[in-house]
């Protein structure tokens, strides 16, 4: 069980990876239009 | 010796040794222009073309506003444009591009309307395409700078409530079926360090949005949400050093909960504002400042205060000032709605964005750039899509639910202190304070009316703001224009003679009106040259008189849909044109009276003319041959008969009525002035959004009301609970989502609501 006291802190870090990458993605604007995109999907030219 | 044989460049006129084209760039122009079969515009241009180069403007980072069907549409400024024939060979030849669906180029604003097909061309290629004609397009003022901070600090909330729940869960697991000290320590320190940005910089904007409030006297929800997450995280640090239960997994998952919903809000009104700021913001245009007796041309954002600018007819102010010199008439609709231009003399002010309509002017800059009346307006336009709105109801509430909050807490506390002395009495009052946090109540109102905003625009109804979709909720009489609005704005020319169309068309050229637009087109139709007009002057809602071939012109409304030319010598003949129903019309009027709501039709043109439109559309009052100040009085007399009044209109003549009504709506397709006074832009062609927007702001009303009757029998309840003495973090833990997810869920059907009544 002592291992919770490794594993804690990885798990977190690991998150804090993705959490860092959203912001990134937010930041770029990423999320700026999320009503076209799936639209331009499914039209095919 | 001989001498070289020369010739001028056929497209751009530069002398050029042995004839031929100058340069590729100028060959290219030319095939282009011969391809597309516009060879006349050599012919009847005033000055040759510049040379073409290559712009340095990034046209794929410019803002187009996109509608249902791939249809894309954008207006940009134009440089270059120094005859008719200018601005027929660009809209000509961009109507060639396959794909474009309309290509309007105004000479007297230098301002191109480009429609497309967003699957079949873009606006880098249409733009690539004026230019190698050697004008030069440019973006009009960009779009606000979006504002990110509210996403990152959700993604932050986000994740911090997911992981302190799992460490919660095992925690209140461990409560009961035990669990080391050491795992304990361990998780509620983790808890702690994760809650702290949480707290501190994620629910940042509540702080703020209280500590506002406070200095402004008002008390608003953001005041008790941030008292509750305050208090429960002091208790947090207070309870995870002495080994104590904290509500640290109520704080991350409220903060994420209330950021979800203000970003939500904000991404509803934001698609409203960039599309009216892209449809009507004002370029920052050149001008030609005069220093001693020299003349030069300047960009707009160079001027400053004090400098001298020379104005001519048809020009467009770029900076707001006094005149020094010269009288004239300025139309300041953008600005001020008026549709009559005034008469301006020395002394007088004048404002970026209006147009000179007749005479000459010097003017002495006040204001120039960013701080110009035009610009701080679209500003303001900008930043109020990152100011949340905190609508009426939940506003009035706030105070009292934070004064009975707070109330409650003392009085609890006292009695628990007297009853059970001080740890008993504190824990209480914690309790009672973070049960009271009114998460719930905070997301009532911003929820619907994100989803209302979202039901409206996917209907085509861009709204500006929340609370114009609550006075939606109230609106009984719907005012309807007919121009441009019942109608497809855009009348034909059925009957004409060459030589009138010919006058007509000159005169009408700098116009924006449908007619003048109709009259154009058919001359183009016809491939009559426009001649040129000489003090031209428009007299709203009358006509239109200018100077052609040296002799003066009238261009008047003669009998229902006609008008007649009259010369220096009396009547020369006239033009008939038929106005076209828009084909969804008399469906919508049928859906809004549907909804209980009177339709009026209020028209400027002739009775019959109106009449017979109204009868096609299914409207039963009509109001026939209303000016456009006349429209404004009949709107604000309805209003003072205690009616809630939804104007629909478009073009220049509407705005004292867009900006008089309730709420008023302008019509996308329509002058691009009227949108900085509307509340709301029927983004797609046809008149059903306005119906869409009705049912809207009728069910995000209802749902406002449900959710906040809703969070108010939780805090109650739950404030009695924590009385009690009941409440702890597991409990707390419970009891707070299972009240957001009812005003959540309660959201969720703003939608299907919509589309089902």
């Amino acid at each position: 069980m002592s291992a919770v006291f490794f594993l804690l802190p990885v798990a977190l870090g690991l998150g804090g990876v993705f959490v860092l990458l959203f912001l990134r993605a937010a930041q770029k604007g990423q999320f700026d239009d999320l009503d076209d995109p799936p639209r331009r999907v499914l039209e095919d030219d | 010796m001989n001498e070289p044989a020369v010739a001028a460049c056929p497209h751009c006129g530069t002398i050029v040794e042995g004839g031929g084209y100058c340069c590729t760039g100028c060959e290219m122009a030319a095939a282009i222009i011969q391809g597309a079969g516009l060879d006349r515009y050599y012919q009847t241009r005033e000055k040759p073309a510049a040379r073409p180069g290559k712009g340095r403007t990034d046209w794929s980072q410019v803002p187009v506003t996109e509608a249902e069907g791939g249809r894309t549409t954008c207006e940009l400024a134009v440089d270059g444009l120094d005859c008719a024939a200018c601005v027929w060979v660009v809209e000509r030849v961009l109507e060639t591009v396959p794909g474009v669906e309309r290509a309007n180029v105004s000479y007297a604003t230098g301002r191109a309307r480009l429609a497309w097909n967003r699957n079949r061309t873009n606006l880098p290629a249409l733009c690539a395409k004026v230019e190698a004609l050697g004008f030069r397009p440019r973006p009009l003022t960009a779009a606000p700078q979006r504002d990110h901070s509210l996403l990152l600090r959700l993604g932050v909330a986000a994740f911090v409530a997911m992981n302190v729940m799992l460490l919660a869960v095992s925690l209140y697991a461990g409560w009961f079926a035990g669990m080391e000290e050491a795992y304990v320590t361990l998780f509620r320190w983790t808890s702690l360090a994760l809650a702290t940005p949480v707290a501190t910089w994620a629910a940042w904007p509540f702080y703020r949005g209280a500590w506002n409030g406070l200095r402004a006297r008002v008390l608003h929800m953001d005041l008790p949400v941030s008292l509750g997450v305050v208090v429960m995280y002091a208790h947090g640090v207070w309870a995870t050093l002495s080994g104590h239960e904290a509500y640290l997994d109520s704080l991350t998952m409220l903060v994420a909960l209330l950021l979800g919903g203000r970003v939500l809000e904000q991404g509803g009104r934001r698609r409203a504002v960039e599309a009216a700021l892209a449809l009507a913001s004002s370029a920052p245009r050149s001008a030609r400042r005069v220093t001693g007796t020299t003349v030069e041309t300047v960009r707009a954002d160079e001027l400053r205060p004090g400098d001298l600018l020379e104005v001519g007819m048809g020009e467009e102010l770029a900076a707001d000032g006094v005149i020094a010199e010269g009288r004239g008439a300025v139309r300041m609709a953008l600005v001020t709605g008026e549709a009559e231009p005034r008469a301006v003399a020395p002394g007088d002010r004048v404002v970026a964005g209006a147009l000179l309509e007749d005479g000459a002017l010097r003017v002495r800059v006040e204001r120039a750039g960013a701080d110009t009346l035009v610009e701080r307006l679209a500003a303001g336009l900008a930043s109020a899509a990152d100011r949340p709105t905190l609508p009426a109801l939940t506003d009035r509430v706030a105070p009292w639910f934070t004064a009975a909050t707070l109330v409650l807490a003392t009085v609890g506390g006292l009695a628990w202190l007297v009853l059970a002395g001080a740890p008993a009495a504190l824990q209480v009052t914690v309790a009672i304070l973070v049960v009271a946090c009114p998460c719930a109540l905070a997301l009532a109102s911003p929820l619907a009316v994100a989803a209302g905003l979202g039901a409206a625009a996917r209907r085509g109804l861009l709204l500006r703001s929340g609370d114009t979709l609550r006075v939606l909720a109230r609106v009984d009489t719907v005012v309807l224009d007919k121009t441009g609005t019942l109608t497809a704005g855009e009348p034909v020319v059925v009957e004409a003679d060459d030589a009138v169309l010919r006058i007509a068309s000159g005169l009408e050229r700098q116009s924006v009106h449908p007619i003048a637009r109709a009259v154009v087109a058919e001359a183009a139709r016809r491939r009559i040259p426009l001649p040129l007009a000489e003090d031209v002057r428009e007299e709203a809602g009358v006509g239109i008189r200018g100077r052609v071939d040296g002799r003066a012109w009238r261009l008047v409304r003669g009998r229902p849909g006609e008008i007649a030319l009259w010369g220096e010598d009396g009547h020369v003949g006239a033009i008939r044109l038929r106005d076209v129903l828009r084909p969804d019309a008399a469906e919508a009027v049928k859906e809004l009276r549907g909804l209980g709501v009177e339709v009026v039709l209020l028209s400027g043109d002739h009775a019959e003319v109106a009449t017979r439109i109204g009868a096609e559309a299914g409207v039963v009052e009509v109001v026939a041959e209303t000016g456009p100040a006349a429209k404004a009085e009949w709107i604000a007399a309805r209003r003072a008969e205690g009616r809630t009044v939804l104007f629909v209109g478009d073009g220049i003549n509407d705005g004292p009525a867009l900006a008089g009504a309730d709420v008023g709506v302008a019509m996308g397709s329509g002058a691009a002035s009227s949108l900085l006074v509307a509340d709301g832009v029927v983004a797609v062609d046809g008149l059903k959004p306005v119906a869409a927007g009705l049912r809207a702001g009728r069910v995000v009303e209802r749902t406002v009301r449900g959710n906040v009757l809703r969070s108010l029998v939780y805090n109650t309840s739950a404030v009695g609970l924590a009385l009690a003495g009941i409440v702890n973090p597991l409990v707390a833990a419970l009891l707070m989502p299972a009240s957001s997810a009812l005003v959540i869920g309660g959201a969720l059907r703003v939608d299907a609501g919509v589309a089902r009544s």
